[in-house]
């Protein structure tokens, strides 16, 4: 049961960071594929201040994603007005340098060893697991009601505006630099809060926590269900993670012999589900999502003008 | 209203595009640059607007409220002072519905901030006036759904424009694309507006006899330089102009 609360308090953070790449790639354009270096940086900052610093841990959480929006405001200095590509070179860079940074900085990451322990939030009370699912699931909640207001707001269509022709918005008076980079910065700081909420989660950290492959499941789960999408990120985890990690690998009779293979089997079949996705609805399972229009007053009716002649 | 440029060149590998020792825009109501194909009037205007960076020059803007140079500032800067340019090939927001886009651009930047994500309303009353009061005025296929042919995003580009209320509006070839009735109805609103003093007109165009029917003034630019400058019988009657450009 403890491990299936487990399950299902990972899967959130996966939403949640799915939802977070769906503002910043599905509606701003910018292709991160860090996303597991701003997770991280959450993830270690709060362990290491926990731990070696011995920081309280909403503390070490707040301090942590504060470093990743540090860290987010460098690099969209440096890189967001470049092109795509540059973004995802740049961001996987970053990625890979924060995961290096924990090996070699073993006297306060513990290198290899890892580090920890994380203390567990509302630790005095019994079933304090599904407390903090239920924490975890407002806070994803909250995220996914923010984004689903950003798309239908004034600065939601400045972004879909920049996305789709940066130059014609800036031409038109808008700061397309600065709303990209408000964004990307705001989104990466959400990224490592929930690092952060992540780190009482897996109790012990150690470096393979930081491998590409939270990225990787990450992106599948936003193609899957449709990046430009609201709903869509978590939709993807539920086809992914969801699938696979919990109810395949916890459910599933698998005989003992081929237990080993399941991992391998779910890359594969991650694989072969994106190309189908890409092959045959390359919007994602759901597709795109017009902006909601709330009913409204009609307008004061305006004669039609002739089209003058000549 | 002045739009003056001096000593302005822009060149592409060596070769000089645009070499201007000196032009004002903006003193008559509306007026019109004209030049043979090649001549640097896209240029010009992309130079004008800070799309593309001038080789050397001066560019400053006079809004009645003091002169100001150009050329330290970003694109979106000088469309926030005033200047807007209509673009001569098309572009668009594909994402964006036909009232969206000119609810967009009708928006003040000050307003896409972070904060209204929380807002209650997303458009002011006044902005879906002035939004469906533009649309009704021309033929779409569908008002509330996308543009659909380029004659559609054309316009809508123009109309993108006009919604932000520029003080010195460019057009870069309205005519091309576009009917010609949807072309009359677009320069009888423009004319309207500058005669109401909302702004300025600069329009670019090989449309002569539109040029002659709307522009209080001309300019004629080849080879990257201002030949001549006049109202537009002059310019007509002129014959540098005529052997450049009218091969007569």
């Amino acid at each position: 049961m403890d491990y299936l609360i487990f399950s299902f308090s990972l899967m959130l953070i996966y939403i949640g960071l799915a939802q977070l790449l769906h503002i910043q790639f599905g509606l701003a354009g910018i292709p991160n594929f860090g996303v597991v270096g701003f997770w991280g940086l959450g993830l270690y900052g709060t362990g290491v201040l926990y731990v070696t610093y011995s920081f309280p841990l909403l503390a070490a959480i707040a301090a942590a994603s504060l470093i990743s929006a540090a860290v987010a405001w460098v690099l969209a200095y440096l890189v967001l007005q470049r092109s795509g590509q540059s973004i995802l070179a740049a961001t996987l860079a970053l990625a890979a340098i924060v995961a290096t940074l924990v090996v070699t900085e073993k006297d306060i990451t513990g290198g290899v060893q890892g580090i920890g322990t994380i203390g567990f939030p509302f630790s005095e009370m019994a079933n304090r697991n599904v407390i903090y699912f239920g924490f975890l699931l407002a806070v994803v909640i909250g995220l996914i009601w923010v984004s689903a207001r950003l798309r239908d707001s004034r600065l939601g269509r400045q972004l879909i505006a920049i996305r789709d022709n940066e130059e014609l918005a800036a031409s038109l008076g808008k700061d397309t630099a600065a709303a990209k980079r408000m964004t990307f910065v705001v989104t990466c700081a959400l990224m490592g809060v929930l690092g952060g909420l992540s780190a009482p989660l897996h109790q012990f950290l150690v470096p393979y926590h930081l491998a590409p492959s939270l990225t990787f499941a990450v992106w599948i789960a936003l193609v899957l269900g449709g990046k430009g999408h609201n709903l869509g990120a978590m939709i993807g985890v539920f086809a992914t993670f969801g699938l696979f990690d919990i109810l395949i690998e916890t459910y599933a009779p698998v005989p003992q012999d081929y237990a080993l293979m399941v991992p391998n089997f779910k890359l594969f079949c991650y694989g072969a589900l994106l190309v189908l996705i890409i092959m045959y609805r390359p919007t994602g399972i759901l597709g795109e999502d017009a902006p909601h229009e709330r009913p409204k007053a009609a307008p004061t009716p305006v004669p039609d003008t002739p089209v003058k002649e000549g | 209203m002045k739009l003056e440029a001096a000593n302005l060149t822009k060149s592409y590998h060596q070769h000089e595009v645009v070499n201007i020792e000196k032009v004002a825009f903006g003193a008559k109501g509306l007026e019109g640059l004209i030049g043979p194909n090649g001549a640097g009037k896209s240029t010009l205007m992309g130079l004008l607007t800070r799309r593309i960076a001038p080789t050397s020059g001066q560019i400053k803007l006079d809004t009645g409220q003091g002169a100001r140079s150009l050329n330290p500032l970003k694109s979106h800067e000088v469309a926030r002072i005033g200047l807007i340019k209509t673009n001569q090939r098309i572009q668009g927001f594909d994402s964006l519905t036909i009232r969206d886009s000119l609810r967009l651009a009708a928006s003040d930047p000050k307003t896409e901030g972070f904060m209204s994500i929380f807002a209650g309303e997303r458009d002011a009353e006044d902005i879906e006036e002035r939004v469906s009061r533009l649309i009704e005025a021309f033929p779409f296929t569908d008002r509330n759904g996308y543009a659909r042919s380029g004659g559609e995003k054309k316009l809508l580009d123009i109309l993108r424009c006009l919604i932000a209320e520029p003080k010195l509006l460019l057009m870069d070839e309205p005519t091309a694309g576009l009917p010609d009735d949807i072309t009359r109805t677009v320069m009888e609103m423009v004319r309207e507006k500058v005669a109401g003093g909302e702004m300025r007109v600069v329009v670019v165009e090989h449309d002569l006899p539109l040029i002659w029917e709307y522009c209080d003034y001309v300019h004629f630019l080849s080879e990257g330089s201002i030949l001549f400058e006049g109202a537009p019988e002059e310019v007509k009657a002129n014959r540098v102009v005529a052997e450049k450009y009218m091969g007569v």
